[in-house]
């Protein structure tokens, strides 16, 4: 449980910090959501204060007008200077019902503006409109009525008074939202400005834990896996902590144990075969050539043996001892092979561009007398050259022909020996038209001392084709058959082209002349 | 949340409403009578203490029956608020006959009582959609005034004993220069040609009298600087100065819509107001400074238990 606990303990910090920054940003966010609504509100307010204020203007200009064009036309009696207090009659309505829509908010001026739309209907029934039927009537009768007891013009100073207080009203509203409006600028821009650097903590801060707690630790760990994949096996790495982290490293350390352990393990087993093996090889060919000697000596007994006690028994002395020196040579051949096979594939390979064709000259000159002994027909395709061991190549093409020649059951021979490029390396073929084999006994035939055939039936140790594929896996190339009982078989083995081998040594190879 | 703060709101402006728009007329009225309805009755005056007076008198009378009522005090002259009336601003206004008949109906020749005044004034005005409710017993009429020393001096009684004299300073208003009701009448009527007028302003005349810088001044009878005798009142015998009594002109679609009870409760208060109780009145509020309310509702308690 606690285990469990310790292991989540990064991705909880993680979880909790992410959660904390998220809500510090949102309160930060939220603050100036709040800051720019309420700037906009208080602009807005602001806005309609100015426009209620423009409404205002526009009536108390109304019956100002009223009041002025009254005066003029009682005084004159022309009728047009009527016209502007007949606009403004019509005006002034209208001009009343848009204020009062645009201080809706204040119930301090919408008592106002009733009491100014009071003031206005007083005004004009009680003062303008007798005034204008008296003007019509006789305008000396108005005329003297703005002389002796001017109550208009007393109405309107009142009038402005009531519309002074509500542009005094309107204008300190309009201070206080322009004065509130700033300040709620200054808050958003405080708010953006401190959530900014807030998320530039919250960013650095986290990043710096990161880097801290788990870059740095887990880059620790790649450059250990690097040097311990650089073969460092030795390599450490601190693992006190008690988070994932701590896992990773501890799961680490453990692989470069068990990597270090088996590595010893197989160093000190693979020094042993290599000795053990060195032994087998120096008991081997210590062996074959420490037997070589009691063989002869056996076979020179055996002969002794005939020349003084021949005439013994002349019937069956001879024939034992042919047996015995049958034997021998047939023991003598084995401890051969067997010090071939054991050489075949050691040793250093002496490389260089070999032709192959002068190669397989070679082999049928060495074979010559068993070719003709069977009469067999030996075809040699165009060859190119390689690069290899000649002696080796030699020895591979030696076995290979005699063997098709060997196994050749009735007929005479028809022996085929052929070349053909595939992908980087050469592809030879020795083909016959021979006993054959199945296909299931082709693997079994490139193992030493395998015969599938009785000693009589076709003489030799078996060991020809498993030094072949000594020889061909030296050069890194690889030998197989394709096969059926009575119907022949083909050798196959690849060898890398010259070409690629050249590629190594372009410098030295460019100027040679081509396919040499 | 919207919701609630609109009721709020709503509430507050019902009440800012309610506290400006009470003013003082409603509070006694609301100590009356609780049941109004219909439409209000909408009393004019024009802009001097007797009609501010005379305003206050019928609305609170009129309220106390119940009525709902407008006082739009303080209209101007007689032709104005006669043109208000006739605008359809107002339902009635106190008058005073006489001059009802030469401002506002533009008669020349003057009826020869105030009788006949009446009934002139009434015809005028049910010509005009309007009628005339009964007129007080006072009657506020231009006069001419002397010290009462003065007067024993020169032995006057009458303005017609002005002649005797050489030369009368008579504080008087501007328009008193020019009309039939001042030094035109005069001079026609008693011959006066000795009288020098002195410009004042409305009622500077008592002060320029008390301080003798005038010989006589023109007054109103009602005036409340006369109920303690301290001014002659020279007699008009040859009728210079109309007698003016009260009359309210009311219009009839009032009188029908409210019924009988309005000009029943109107002329319950015209019956009361004499001379000597008009002047009280006006020496109420123009030398003791009380409002016009004020007097208006103590002189219906004292008189008739209302309001």
């Amino acid at each position: 449980m606690l285990r469990h606990k310790l292991r989540t303990r990064i991705t909880t910090k993680v979880v909790a910090i992410s959660v904390a920054a998220a809500a510090l940003l949102g309160t930060a966010l939220i603050f100036l959501i709040v800051a720019v609504t309420g700037q906009r509100d208080a602009a807005r307010t602001a806005f309609r204060s100015q426009e209620a204020l423009a409404a205002a203007g526009q009536l108390e200009n109304s019956v100002i007008t009223i009041e002025n064009g009254l005066r003029g036309y009682s005084a004159s009696g022309l009728k047009r200077l009527l016209a502007p207090v007949n606009d403004a009659l019509g005006a002034y309505e209208g001009q009343q019902r848009r204020l009062a829509q645009l201080v809706t908010a204040d119930p301090i001026q919408q008592a106002r503006v009733r009491e100014i739309a009071q003031s206005i209907d007083d005004y004009l029934g009680l003062w303008a409109r007798p005034v204008i039927r008296l003007a019509n009537n006789d305008p000396a009768d108005a005329r003297s009525q703005f002389l002796s007891n001017p109550v208009g013009r007393a109405r309107v100073e009142m009038m402005r008074s009531q519309f002074d207080a509500l542009y005094k009203r309107e204008r300190s509203v309009i201070q206080r939202r322009e004065n509130s409006a700033e300040r709620r600028s200054a808050y958003a821009i405080g708010f953006g400005l401190g959530g900014l650097g807030l998320v530039l903590a919250v960013a650095t801060g986290f990043t710096m834990y990161l880097r801290r707690s788990i870059v740095t630790p887990v880059l620790t760990v790649a450059e250990a896996t690097g040097r311990v994949a650089a073969g460092q096996l030795a390599t450490r790495v601190p693992a006190a902590r008690e988070d994932e982290l701590g896992d990773l490293a501890r799961s680490f350390n453990l692989m470069a144990d068990s990597l270090q352990h088996s590595q010893a393990e197989l160093e000190h087993s693979n020094a042993e075969l290599t000795r053990s093996n060195a032994e087998l090889e120096q008991f081997a060919s210590v062996t074959s050539h420490d037997l070589q000697a009691p063989l002869t000596t056996i076979s020179m007994y055996a002969e002794l043996l005939e020349r003084r006690h021949g005439a013994e028994d002349p019937e069956s002395g001879p024939a034992l001892v042919d047996g015995i020196r049958h034997a021998t040579s047939q023991a003598r051949a084995l401890i051969r092979d067997l010090l071939e096979y054991s050489r075949a594939g050691r040793g250093r390979l002496r490389l260089e561009e070999v032709p192959v064709g002068l190669v397989v000259e070679q082999a049928l000159e060495a074979l010559t007398g068993s070719i003709e002994e069977s009469g067999a027909r030996v075809h040699v395709g165009p060859l190119p050259a390689v690069r290899a061991d000649r002696a080796n190549l030699s020895r591979v093409f030696q076995n290979l022909i005699g063997n098709a020649v060997k196994f050749s059951g009735e007929q005479s021979p028809e022996v085929s020996i052929e070349a053909k490029p595939n992908e980087g390396h050469w592809c030879f073929s020795v083909s016959d038209n021979g006993i054959g084999m199945d296909p299931e006994q082709s693997k079994r035939i490139f193992e030493p001392f395998q015969r599938l055939h009785g000693e009589e039936d076709y003489p030799g140790t078996g060991i020809g084709l498993a030094v072949c594929e000594r020889i061909i896996a030296q050069h890194g190339g690889t030998i197989w058959v394709s096969s059926r009982r009575g119907e022949g078989s083909v050798f196959h083995f690849t060898l890398p082209a010259v070409e690629a081998q050249r590629e190594d040594d372009r410098s030295s190879a460019e100027h040679a002349p081509a396919g040499a | 949340m919207v919701k609630r703060a609109t009721t709020i709101l709503a509430v507050l402006v019902a009440v800012a409403l309610g506290g400006c728009g009470g003013g003082d007329s409603d509070t006694a009225a609301t100590t009356t009578e609780p049941a109004r309805s219909g439409p209000p009755v909408r009393i004019g005056t024009k802009n001097f203490t007797e009609q501010y007076i005379l305003g206050e008198l019928y609305k609170q009378a009129l309220e106390a029956k119940g009525f709902r009522v407008e006082l739009k005090d303080g209209i101007g002259s007689s032709e104005i608020t006669h043109e208000a009336m006739a605008g359809g601003a107002l339902d009635m206004y106190p008058e005073y006959v006489d001059l009802l008949l030469s401002e506002v109906a533009n008669m020349r020749v003057r009826p020869r009582d105030p009788k006949a005044a009446y009934a002139a004034a009434k015809a005028f005005e049910q010509r005009s959609g309007f009628t005339l409710l009964a007129q007080t017993p006072f009657n506020d009429a231009n006069a001419l005034v002397v010290k009462p020393a003065f007067a024993r001096r020169h032995r006057l009684r009458s303005i017609a004993d002005l002649r005797r004299l050489r030369r009368v300073t008579l504080a008087a208003p501007p328009e008193f220069h020019s009309r039939f009701e001042g030094l035109i009448g005069l001079q026609e009527r008693y011959g006066l040609k000795n009288l020098k007028q002195v410009v004042v302003k409305i009622p500077g005349q008592y002060s320029r009298l008390d301080a003798g810088r005038v010989d006589s001044a023109r007054v109103s009878t009602t005036d409340g600087q006369l109920r303690k005798g301290d001014y002659a009142l020279l007699a008009d015998p040859k009728r210079v100065f109309a007698a003016n009594h009260v009359a309210p002109v009311i219009s009839r679609k009032a009188l029908r819509s409210h019924g009988a009870k309005l000009s029943a409760t109107i002329d319950a208060v015209s019956r009361l107001l004499t001379r000597s109780a008009m002047q009280r009145m006006n020496a109420a509020v123009d030398i003791e400074k009380r409002t016009p309310r004020e007097v208006a509702v103590e002189f219906l308690r004292q008189n008739g238990g209302q309001p």
